[in-house]
């Protein structure tokens, strides 16, 4: 019965062993990325692969995209503001209020011309393969109504 | 006349008694008169918890059938761990893009 129970218990620590271990190296590589200090461009490059020169050109090009990125979100919290400001008291339309949309429109228009030029220079800054999986995955994160958030590069 | 079958009897007791046999005994021919013995008992109804103390003491021991429920034990182990770090790991990659992609997108990125 001893023999058993050992047998029994000794299986049961196998299978906790095993599933552990094949866990921790089937999600190393997501957490070494997620280890990285800067996590989104360390995936870019996994997911892309990219060479170290790539990298550094594409890591150039996201610095200097985040200062206009950063410019642009403060423009449309203002802008945000504003409308909810005219809104907040308004019964009906008002040309202040036609202004302020059609100021949201332009400015939600330049911030993706923006970024579509961004993912253009990113994209062939990468082998033209890798560029154009790139463009087809960034475009459909971005540019579709619902944005495609659950899909996979 | 009347005396001679007792006096067979007698002999042949005697003979029996004096007679050992001297052919060996075939290999593990204990172990498969008990085996024998064995399957020829009818078995006796046994709760859920006598039939598992009986698998576990009786039948698990056995090395064959150990060795097996140990690989079995073990290849649910690896095949569980595979499948769920796998998912795990396209989870946490499926982030980082999305990640990504709110770094880049002022209508995405979070509002500080």
């Amino acid at each position: 019965m001893k023999r058993g129970i050992l047998i029994l218990v000794f299986g049961l620590v196998a299978a906790a062993a095993a599933y552990g271990c094949v866990y921790f190296v089937c999600t190393a590589p997501a957490r070494s990325l997620q280890n990285r200090e800067k996590p989104e461009l360390a995936w870019l490059q996994a997911e892309f692969q990219l060479s170290d020169p790539e990298f550094k050109r594409v890591s150039e090009l996201h610095a200097a995209y985040l200062p206009q990125c950063q410019e642009m979100c403060r423009q449309i919290d203002a802008q945000n503001q504003e409308v909810q400001k005219l809104l907040s008291g308004a019964t009906n339309m008002t040309p202040q209020i036609e202004a302020a949309l059609a100021e949201s429109a332009r400015l939600r228009s330049a911030c993706q011309q923006m970024m579509l030029q961004h993912f253009f220079q990113v994209s062939q800054k990468m082998p033209p393969a890798q560029g154009l999986r790139y463009l087809s995955w960034v475009k459909e994160k971005a540019f579709l109504p619902d944005y495609g958030m659950n899909s996979q590069p | 006349m009347k005396n001679e079958p007792d006096d067979n009897d007698e002999s042949l007791s005697k003979l029996l008694r004096e007679w050992r046999p001297d052919a060996a005994l075939p290999p593990r021919f204990q172990e498969g008169v008990w085996r024998r013995i064995e399957r020829a008992e009818v078995p006796a109804a046994r709760s859920v918890w006598g039939t598992i103390t009986h698998w576990v003491g009786a039948v698990l021991p056995r090395p064959a059938l150990a060795a097996s429920y140990i690989a079995v034990l073990l290849a649910v182990g690896v095949t569980a761990g595979w499948a769920q770090g796998r998912q795990e790991n396209a989870r946490l990659k499926d982030e980082l893009g999305q990640r990504y992609v709110r770094l880049l997108d002022p209508y995405l990125a979070p509002r500080r």
